[in-house]
Formats: C-alpha cells, sequence, structure tokens
C-alpha cells in the first residue's frame, strides 16, 4: 500500500500500535510486578503499582532456607557467571581459537551449576531448571547434527525418495502429539526409561526433526553447490567437503534452527508431561501452580513464572534478528 | 548426490522418525484395538474395535470435538484479521521504531505457552488487573463460568498466535512489487481497493499457508486449556487433546485414549492431505 503522509493518521497508526503492545505485553507486565510483591500486597482488591519490592518469593521459590553466607555465595556466582560470559563474548581476541573458549565457558557454567546446590540449599525448582537444560541442551545439539547432515542430503539428491521422505515428516509433525505418546508411555514403562531424561530428549529430537531437516534444508538450498565441487575436485571426500566448507557459511542458519529447536524443546508440556514422573521440567512444574486455595500461591506462581522466562528473554535478545529471519524465510517460502 | 551417499548422510535422522514416530504410530494403532490400563499395563488383551466404539458412543468426546470445532471458527480468522491489520500498520512506520513494536509483539509467542497462560490467568485472579477492571469499570464481578472460561481460552489463543500470522504477513508485505501499488494509484483505487486487489491476492498463498498451518496447531490445543480450565469439567471446555490427556492419564484406560487418538488423527487428515499435496506441488515445480 502507498505510504500514508496525514499526521493526524500517521498518529493514529501509532496509537494502535502501542495499544497492540499493552495488549501483548501486560500479562507479562502485571505477573512480574506480583512476583515483587508480599502476599497481602498481591491480594489487594485494588491493584498496587508502587510498593516496596520483596525478593522473598523467589528466595522461596528457588532455596529451602535461606543460608547465612547467601551474600557471599551471591556475590560469588554473580562474579564467576560476569567472568564467564565476557570470557564467551571477548572468545574472537583471545589467541586460542574460540570454539575452545566456548566449550571451557560451557564447561566453567555446568561446574558453576553443579556445585551451587552444594553450597545452598536450593529448593525443587532448582532441579527442575537443571532437568530443563538438560533436556534443552540435549534435543538441541543431537537434533541439529543429525539434521544438519539430512538437510544437506535432502537439499542436494535430487530423487523422489528425498521428497516423499520430507512429505512424510510434515505429515507427521502435523499430527497430534497425542498420537505418538502413548506408546512411549507404555514402552517406556516396560523397559524402565520412564522418567528418564534421555527418553524425554529423544523423543523431543525425533519430534522436532521434521520441522529441523526442513528448515535447514531450505538454508542449505541456498548455497551453491559449486563450493563443494570445488572442494571435492581439490581432493576432499564429499563428508571433508561438507565439515569444512559449507557448515563454516551455514552458520546464521544453524543458529536459527537451533534457536526454534531451543524453544520448541524448552516449551515442550505434553510429551514431558506425560514421560516424566517426578523428573519434571520447568512447564510441567508450573502447571502445578495454577489455581489452589493458599493465597501464597499467586506471588509464588510469578515468582515461577518470570524465572523461568527470563533466560528465553535473555537468548532472544541475543537472538532476535535469526528468530525473525527464520520466521520470515519459512513464511515466504511455505 | 548419489543415492548411497543421500543415505549415509540423511540415516541418523531417518533412523530416529522412523523409531521415535513411526513405530510408536504403529504400537499405537495396535494398542488402539487392545483393553490396556494400568492394572494390567504388562498385559494388554485384544477386544478389536470396542474401544472405536465406545468412543464413538462418547457424549464427552463429542462434545470435546465440538468445543475443538468451534474453537478453531472463531480463533483462526480472528488471529489472522488482527495480525493482517497490525502487519499493515507496521509496513507504514519507520524501520527504526517497527523493531521495538515487532519486539513487544513476539513476547506472547516467545514465552513457554504454560507459563504465558499462566500469566493471561492472573490478570482475571480476583486480585488481578482485569478482574479489577471488570469490578470497577464494568461493575460486575469476574468469575470463571463456562462462558467466561470458553471465552478465555479464545482470548488467550489470539494472543498467543497473532504474532506467527503478524510476522508472516508482515515478510509478506516486504515482498510486495512497489510497480504494482502504482499501476493501482494511477486507476485511481483508494486505499480499501488497494488491499483489495493488490495486497491481498499478493498474500494468497500466505493466508492458506497460515489459515492451514493455525488450523493443525488449534486442532491440537493443550497446554492453554489445560491451564485454564484446571482439567475441571464443569466449564465443558475441554477440547479433544485434553479429554483424550484424562482418558489416558486420569481414567487411565489407555487403550480408549489411543483409540481417540487415532479417531481425531483420521478427522484432522481432511485438512492435512490438502497441505500435504499442496506443498508437494510446490516442492516439485520448485525444482
Amino acid at each position: 500500500m502507498q505510504p500514508i503522509r496525514n499526521p493526524m493518521a500517521k498518529l493514529a497508526i501509532h496509537v494502535v500500535l502501542i495499544v497492540f503492545s499493552v495488549y501483548s505485553v501486560l500479562p507479562m507486565f502485571w505477573t512480574a510486578l506480583q512476583s515483587f510483591k508480599n502476599v497481602r500486597q498481591a491480594n489487594s482488591r485494588t491493584p498496587l503499582f508502587i510498593f516496596e519490592p520483596t525478593f522473598s518469593n523467589y528466595a522461596d521459590l528457588w532455596l529451602e532456607s535461606t543460608p547465612e553466607n547467601f551474600a557471599t555465595v551471591g556475590f560469588t556466582l554473580v562474579a564467576v557467571s560476569v567472568v564467564l560470559i565476557l570470557l564467551a563474548l571477548s572468545a574472537r581476541f583471545l589467541p586460542v581459537p574460540s570454539s575452545y573458549v566456548y566449550v571451557g565457558v560451557t564447561l566453567g557454567f555446568v561446574i558453576v551449576l553443579n556445585v551451587l546446590p552444594r553450597v545452598i540449599d536450593t529448593a525443587e525448582f532448582y532441579d527442575y531448571f537443571i532437568n530443563t537444560l538438560i533436556v534443552t541442551g540435549g534435543t538441541v545439539v543431537i537434533s541439529i547434527s543429525i539434521g544438519c547432515l539430512a538437510g544437506y542430503a535432502l537439499a542436494r539428491y535430487r530423487g523422489i525418495t528425498g521428497l516423499i521422505i520430507l512429505i512424510a515428516a510434515l505429515g507427521f509433525r502435523a499430527l497430534p502429539r497425542m498420537a505418538f505418546v502413548l506408546p512411549f508411555f507404555w514402552l517406556g514403562r516396560a523397559v524402565g526409561l520412564h522418567d528418564t531424561l534421555f527418553l524425554l530428549t529423544m523423543t523431543l529430537v525425533a519430534v522436532n526433526q521434521p520441522f529441523t531437516i526442513w528448515m535447514l534444508r531450505s538454508f542449505f538450498m541456498d548455497i551453491p553447490k559449486e563450493l563443494e565441487e570445488s572442494a571435492m575436485v581439490d581432493g576432499a571426500d564429499r563428508f571433508m567437503a561438507f565439515r569444512k566448507v559449507i557448515v563454516p557459511i551455514m552458520w546464521p542458519g544453524i543458529i536459527s534452527t537451533a534457536l526454534f529447536t531451543l524453544l520448541l524443546a524448552y516449551n515442550e508440556f505434553l510429551l514431558a508431561r506425560v514421560l516424566t514422573q517426578s523428573n519434571w521440567t520447568l512447564p510441567v512444574a508450573i502447571a502445578q501452580f495454577t489455581g489452589g486455595e493458599d493465597p501464597g500461591h499467586i506471588t509464588l506462581a510469578s515468582a515461577a513464572a518470570v524465572s523461568a522466562t527470563i533466560p528465553i528473554v535473555i537468548v532472544i535478545l541475543f537472538f532476535q534478528k535469526q528468530l525473525v529471519k527464520g520466521l520470515a524465510a519459512g513464511a515466504v517460502k511455505g | 548426490m548419489k543415492r548411497g551417499t543421500f543415505f549415509q548422510f540423511s540415516a541418523p535422522s531417518i533412523a530416529t522418525m522412523t523409531l521415535l514416530m513411526v513405530f510408536p504410530l504403529a504400537v499405537a494403532i495396535w494398542l488402539s484395538f487392545n483393553f490396556l490400563t494400568f492394572r494390567n499395563i504388562n498385559a494388554p488383551s485384544f477386544v478389536g474395535w470396542s474401544n472405536y466404539l465406545e468412543v464413538l458412543r462418547d457424549a464427552r468426546f463429542w462434545q470435546a470435538f465440538r468445543f475443538t470445532l468451534l474453537f478453531i471458527v472463531i480463533t483462526v480468522p480472528l488471529q489472522m484479521f488482527v495480525g493482517f491489520v497490525v502487519a499493515l500498520l507496521l509496513d507504514q512506520v519507520s524501520p527504526k521504531i517497527r523493531g521495538v513494536y515487532v519486539t513487544f509483539a513476539l513476547l506472547p509467542f516467545i514465552v513457554v505457552p504454560v507459563v504465558g497462560t499462566l500469566m493471561f490467568k492472573q490478570l482475571f485472579e480476583p486480585s488481578g488487573l482485569m478482574a479489577w477492571f471488570f469490578r470497577s469499570v464494568l461493575e460486575q464481578r469476574f468469575i470463571l463460568t463456562e462462558a467466561s472460561v470458553k471465552s478465555l481460552i479464545v482470548t488467550h489463543a489470539v494472543w498467543y498466535t497473532t504474532p506467527f500470522a503478524l510476522v508472516t504477513f508482515f515478510a509478506g508485505l516486504q515482498t510486495l512489487p512497489q510497480a504494482t501499488v502504482e499501476a493501482a494509484l494511477i486507476d485511481g483505487a483508494n486505499r480499501l481497493q488497494q488491499i483489495r486487489f493488490v495486497t491481498l491476492p499478493h498474500l494468497q498463498s500466505l493466508v492458506v499457508f497460515v489459515a492451514l498451518i493455525s488450523i493443525m496447531d488449534m486442532y491440537r490445543i493443550f497446554d492453554s486449556v489445560f491451564v485454564l480450565t484446571e482439567q475441571n469439567p464443569v466449564y465443558r471446555a475441554e477440547t479433544v487433546m485434553v479429554y483424550n490427556f484424562q482418558v489416558a492419564l486420569t481414567v487411565q484406560r489407555i487403550g480408549k485414549a489411543n483409540a481417540m487418538a487415532m479417531i481425531t488423527v483420521l478427522a484432522i487428515l481432511v485438512v492435512l492431505i490438502p497441505f500435504l499435496l499442496r506443498t508437494y506441488r510446490e516442492q516439485v515445480g520448485g525444482k
């Protein structure tokens, strides 16, 4: 449509967009506000916007008891995290290969998360958080590794078999989850894998695989095949050419796809609910916070909701461009 | 690429999907012909079609099915309309401010669905902002009844799914050729005519795409309904997936639940098959 020039009309457009933004953000805003109130303030019949914020809901959620050395532990935790993040951000300028730095930083965080429960008395919510990290991380790594290989092959292979696999995968992706999840439940109990993070991770990998191979394939198709052909003329075999020539220029596409896989794994409720009994992930744990007669459930649920949202918001702040690009790419091609 | 190489590269992915999707589906079909509860979990007994007949005679299943259809019919057009209008407006503002609006608009899509639903619900708790709005401005109490819970489910679904339609349509608008718009201008088309005769035809395939995806997504909606109704049957707001879940894990009739899952799969094929055919034609044509 032609651009609107009338200033009043322009103003009206911004008003509508601001109203839409408020509508999009209002639930998060309100929940975040509730999470910093005490129980009495949160249950007040007239909404309070100005109050003295308390962190006790977060402490109740994450900690079994508030330790005396809390300030020291908290300070050390923040300091170590800041150092690790700075290290990751400056990886490019360090004299060692960046991938070593990233692996080192990841290991650092793993160690911190492992040591933490021994230093302070963490509550169950912390365990669910760790479970979620393991399942999400595992799903992204496995799904992207095998998905890259398949996506590349599907982009380059011209036979009808490839197309049939793609269409079948799409069909399976669109089916209601209930159709596969009950056999997992049944078989998982039979072979003793029920309530393990392994079964949940592999199920998520399988469920996300159709999406992953479709998206990666579309990115691989944008890369001219002359690139790996010239490498192969120089004596590299197909896999070598793929690893040394194609993957390095595919990183933006891989990150985009990994981001969607991460969201799908982090968000999954139904599979996690059916396949776990005590090894919950965050969505399953948080679904327990709804309702209840106890007036304290509002503040605790709010703190849980905000806690689960912060990691995702951080990831999205870093990668919003790739997210929008991925959505748009899927849409325009789809 | 040769056929052999193709299979070498794609084997891990195909193996995972076969082992963890095709095989379970086959097991599900087999289980749907068996009587299986938690008591005889290791010894399913074959009962033929009786699970299917039981599902088809189950009034609660049909109630859930009707509600799911009603829910799709209301939600999908609403979400697409809002997404389309906001995309048109976003197209009019400068790219810098647009980024801020897009960030806000994407939030409902990014947040964990269970958490998003919980946050949405907080607004309508007696202590929530919307409940207060109802009390002080509309002067009536917001209470959870069948009608209000159903409206909450629809409102939340629109809130949660609009970003997808919005971003898709917006991306489509960016590819609208300027020459067509100018031609329409010269012919004296007003804004509504431009939308009707230039923008919409250009977005036609995207509209179909979003509609099909949304119908399939809304058909299997689970998380938000589960949280908003707290599985309470008094609201009669169960969707097919939620009722299916209850039959499996609350009533613990796994065989019957599998039969129900198969019936819902058959029902969605009405939408799924055209979608797959369309994709197939596009892929063949694209080569």
